[in-house]
């Protein structure tokens, strides 16, 4: 298991060196000029030549992405913005907490509302109980967040005016743009655990545990739904995954200073090291995410375990 | 279970129409509602308690659409952090009256110029920058200097050959030409504390500082957000009476919206026109639309190869000229809220900008525009058919104005037999592109508050400004000419001898048809009815809080 662990992790280092060599060749290929948008039209061209030059613009493409990692990996430094003069560190750190603490805190609401109301409705399934949710997310999963969030915007801060309707102040700012992230991956998460759990109870083992005059709550909870929860955590962990990098529309739409808006913001600039250390942040993110949700699976499945132990053995 | 499932059903639904139920009768509740969330705010809110007297603790909210890139005027480009930074952090010896029209003395007391016009000695106010420190001619000598090593600034210092210190409150300029527009640089150039910038250095603009002379410091600043500024209580001037101002960030339209009708923000400068509506009845009389002194213009490129290189026939752009209707464009792109325009740089704004009612412009005529295409050879079937004139160029959002505009000018050159195909991408991908003349049409934005750099960035071409390439012997105009009218119009410090010059030059841009303005942007400006704004909102770009006062 240990090996399998470390194989993984030791997979992630490709798998960054390929990402920020993509996004290197990407903003190399892409037109546009880091002193012209800098120093503005008045800059003579060799003012701008001087400018590309001083901040190691102007480097053929391949020594930027070396320089970029040794410093990353000897100093972990990953540069000044071009734009800014501010550390990259310091610009992408706290906005990629942000992102981060409101996609867990969506994925954890996704999870609370939606694998409940699965279960309910594979267990009740045909009844008001099923019917009613199932209709519901049908129509949930289609709204884009950042609709959702101008109703809530709407209901919540204008005509309630019970939070606040932009940026981070307190807790209560974290509300609205959670539950518009968290209610469309939210239904996803109930019609998997739904279908998931219908496959699961029609099981010979749970016929069988029923046979054995089990309880019922024992042989949902116990029997069908370990077993049902695979696909429904790599659901929720692609979802993590997905919200991380699409984030970015709530971000827009609530003000908020996360990672997602400020590579966008700086896209238009060419501020090749803040777009490249956030993308880094997000692939990482990713691919531990990914990693986790594989381990998750060691956890819920004891024949994966087992598979392990087995060739240890 | 199917009870309570049923209550809850109805229980939201319930919700859900309270909610929009109230939506209709909308405005006047909301500005209740805003008032009352005002009165009843704590100290460090938005709203003003009408209650109080004591204002000090009262924090006045203005949004802001993107952060705040930097604290030093230098880096500052753009013009949504122009107003925070160079109106209220920074002064030059002159300020913008933009509303007026012309300049004010800000840190110069006294200007006197020299009889061949290229010494000019200014004393400076006695004034104290934001840390303390007096204000001496010193520091404006760093700032100047500053200024001329940086590549940003050439287009308002390249006319200078140095700067001196005569004593501490005077300094004296030494130009290389005489150079009548040199207003607009004592504006551009703001004095920072040479002491502070020297011991903060490379750190300088990254965080907050006291280094300006303005009536507000930068005292909070968050590179991702907000921008916290307190009021310079030795300010020359006058301490301002809103003592706390802070800059939130709103990047979206709609938040921004109901932030304001929620009482959560004081002050909104470039308030979105698709919403002014339901702004207007929830601001009462707290509300103005402004003529934006950002000017769009077509720019045709006369000598680009398309078709045959069919944009250098002069008859052929003169169609597209009378083809296009501004009035359409205003309706599409600002809901009409824009004003329709001929001028190359506004003229209630610029003292010397002729009036467009002064020279021949091209009103909206497409029997006239057909005419033309005729007279230039194109048959009926060609026309019917529709002829290219090449792919019209534009930079911003693909749902932005200045694409929306491209597309009533699409339709409108269709209507007369030609047509274009329609390309819109993001700014740092088109405007070197524009710059270096790779366009047949395109549509381009300048704000005009000075006279010669705004007609240099347009028609002459040097150090890269131009977006239309009017010079050399193959030029659709006399480029001679525009450069002795430029040179003249230069040389004089007589207003009205430069405002006819600049007349003449316009109309010979005119003439080519190679730039064709069509719309002044409105600027939507929006308050709480806790402010008094004074005169300081009234202004389309720079606004200054210090007019401000709590009512």
């Amino acid at each position: 298991m240990h090996k399998y662990i470390l194989k993984r992790i030791a997979f992630l280092i490709p798998t960054i060196l390929g990402v920020v060599f993509i996004i290197y060749a990407i903003m190399n290929i892409t037109p546009g000029n880091l002193g012209l948008a800098v120093l503005g039209a008045g800059a003579t061209e060799q003012e701008i030549a001087n400018y590309n030059h001083q901040v190691g613009y102007d480097l053929p493409f391949l020594q930027k992405y070396v320089n970029f990692l040794v410093n990353a990996v000897t100093k972990l430094d990953f540069g000044i913005s071009y734009y800014t003069k501010q550390s990259v560190f310091a610009e992408v750190w706290p906005r990629f907490q942000l992102t981060i603490k409101l996609s867990l805190g969506g994925v954890f609401l996704a999870a609370l509302i939606g694998v409940p109301l699965g279960i309910m409705a594979a267990v009740k399934q045909y009844s008001l109980l099923d019917t009613i949710p199932s209709v519901l997310s049908f129509f949930i999963a289609a709204i884009p967040s950042f609709v959702l969030g101008t109703v809530l915007l709407f209901v919540f801060a204008l005509k309630l005016n019970l939070l606040p309707s932009y940026g981070i102040n307190s807790w209560q700012s974290y509300i609205m743009p959670m539950v518009a992230i968290a209610i469309p991956p939210a239904a996803q998460n109930m019609r998997f655990t739904k279908s998931s759990m219908l496959e699961a109870i029609r099981q010979d083992y749970v016929r069988t545990a029923r046979a054995k005059g089990a309880p019922e709550r024992t042989v949902i909870w116990k029997h069908a739904l370990r077993n049902a929860l695979l696909p429904v955590v790599t659901q929720i962990g692609m979802s993590l995954g997905m919200l991380i990098c699409g984030s970015v529309v709530v971000e827009k739409l609530f003000s908020l200073p996360g990672i997602g808006s400020l590579i966008i913001d700086r896209i238009t600039y060419k501020d090749e090291p803040i777009i490249i250390a956030g993308t880094i942040l997000i692939s990482v993110c990713f691919t531990i995410i990914m990693l986790a949700v594989d381990l998750l699976y060691a956890f819920i499945d004891p024949r994966i375990r087992a598979k392990y132990s087995k060739a240890k053995e | 279970m199917k009870k309570i499932m049923a209550i809850v059903l109805a229980s939201s639904m319930l919700v859900s129409l309270a909610g929009c139920s109230s939506s209709g009768s909308g405005s006047t509740a909301t500005t209740a509602a805003a008032a009352e969330t005002a009165a009843a705010a704590d100290a460090g809110s938005a709203s003003a308690d009408a209650g109080s007297t004591d204002t000090s603790d009262r924090v006045l909210k203005i949004r802001k659409t993107q952060a705040l890139i930097s604290t030093n005027w230098e880096f500052i480009v753009n013009t949504e952090d122009m107003p925070v930074i160079w109106d209220q952090v920074f002064e030059g010896l002159y300020g913008l009256d933009e509303a007026g029209g012309g300049y004010c003395h800000d840190l110069a007391k006294d200007v006197s110029i020299s009889d061949d016009g290229l010494v000019y000695t200014i004393t400076l106010v006695d004034a104290v920058f934001q840390n303390g420190d007096p204000v001496t001619a010193n520091d404006v000598v760093f700032s100047y200097n500053r200024a001329i090593e940086s590549g940003r600034f050439n287009y308002a210092t390249d006319m200078i050959d140095s700067v001196e210190a005569v004593d501490d409150s005077t300094v004296q300029f030494t130009l290389l030409y005489p150079y009548s527009a040199i207003d607009h640089t004592f504006y551009t150039v703001k004095i920072s504390s040479e002491r502070e910038v020297t011991e903060l250095g490379d750190s300088y603009g990254t965080g907050p500082h006291t280094a300006g002379t303005g009536p507000y410091y930068v005292s909070a600043y968050d590179p991702a957000g907000n921008i916290v500024l307190k009021a310079h209580e030795d300010y020359w001037g006058g301490a301002p009476d809103i003592k706390t101002v802070e800059y939130v960030l709103i990047t979206e339209d709609s938040a921004a919206v109901i932030a304001y009708e929620n009482g959560e923000i004081d002050f909104m400068q470039n308030a979105p026109t698709t919403d002014w509506d339901s702004l207007v009845k929830a601001s009462g009389e707290n509300n103005a639309i402004l003529k934006g002194n950002n000017i769009r213009s077509v720019y045709i490129n006369y000598r680009s190869e398309t078709n045959d290189g069919i944009l250098a026939n002069e008859l052929v752009r003169k169609a597209i000229c009378y083809a296009i209707n501004k009035d359409a464009i205003n309706n599409v792109v600002t809901n009409g809220l824009g004003v329709p325009t001929s001028e190359y740089i506004p003229s209630s704004y610029v003292e010397t900008a002729p009036s467009a009612d002064n020279f021949e412009t091209y009103p909206y005529d497409p029997d006239k525009a057909i005419e033309l295409l005729h007279e230039a050879g194109y048959t009926d079937e060609q026309l019917q058919a529709g002829v290219s004139v090449g792919t019209l160029t534009t930079y911003g959002a693909a749902t932005g104005e200045k694409a929306k505009a491209a597309q009533v000018v699409q339709s409108n050159l269709e209507a007369v037999g030609l047509k274009c195909d329609i390309e819109v991408q993001d700014s740092s991908i088109i405007s070197p592109r524009l710059h270096a003349f790779d366009y047949d049409l395109c549509i381009y934005g300048d704000s005009g508050n000075y006279d010669f750099n705004n007609i240099r960035q347009q028609v002459l071409v040097d150090g890269g400004y131009s977006v239309v390439d009017l010079s050399g012997d193959d030029s659709c105009v006399d480029y001679a000419k525009i450069q002795e009218l430029l040179a003249a119009g230069i040389a004089t410090t007589d207003i009205s001898e430069r405002a006819a010059i600049y007349l003449e030059l316009w109309q010979m841009v005119a003439d080519s048809a190679t730039i064709y303005p069509y719309l002044h942007l409105p600027v939507a400006v929006v308050w709480s009815p806790a402010i008094d704004p004074g005169d300081g909102a009234l202004s389309p770009t720079h606004y200054h809080i210090k007019t401000f006062s709590w009512k």
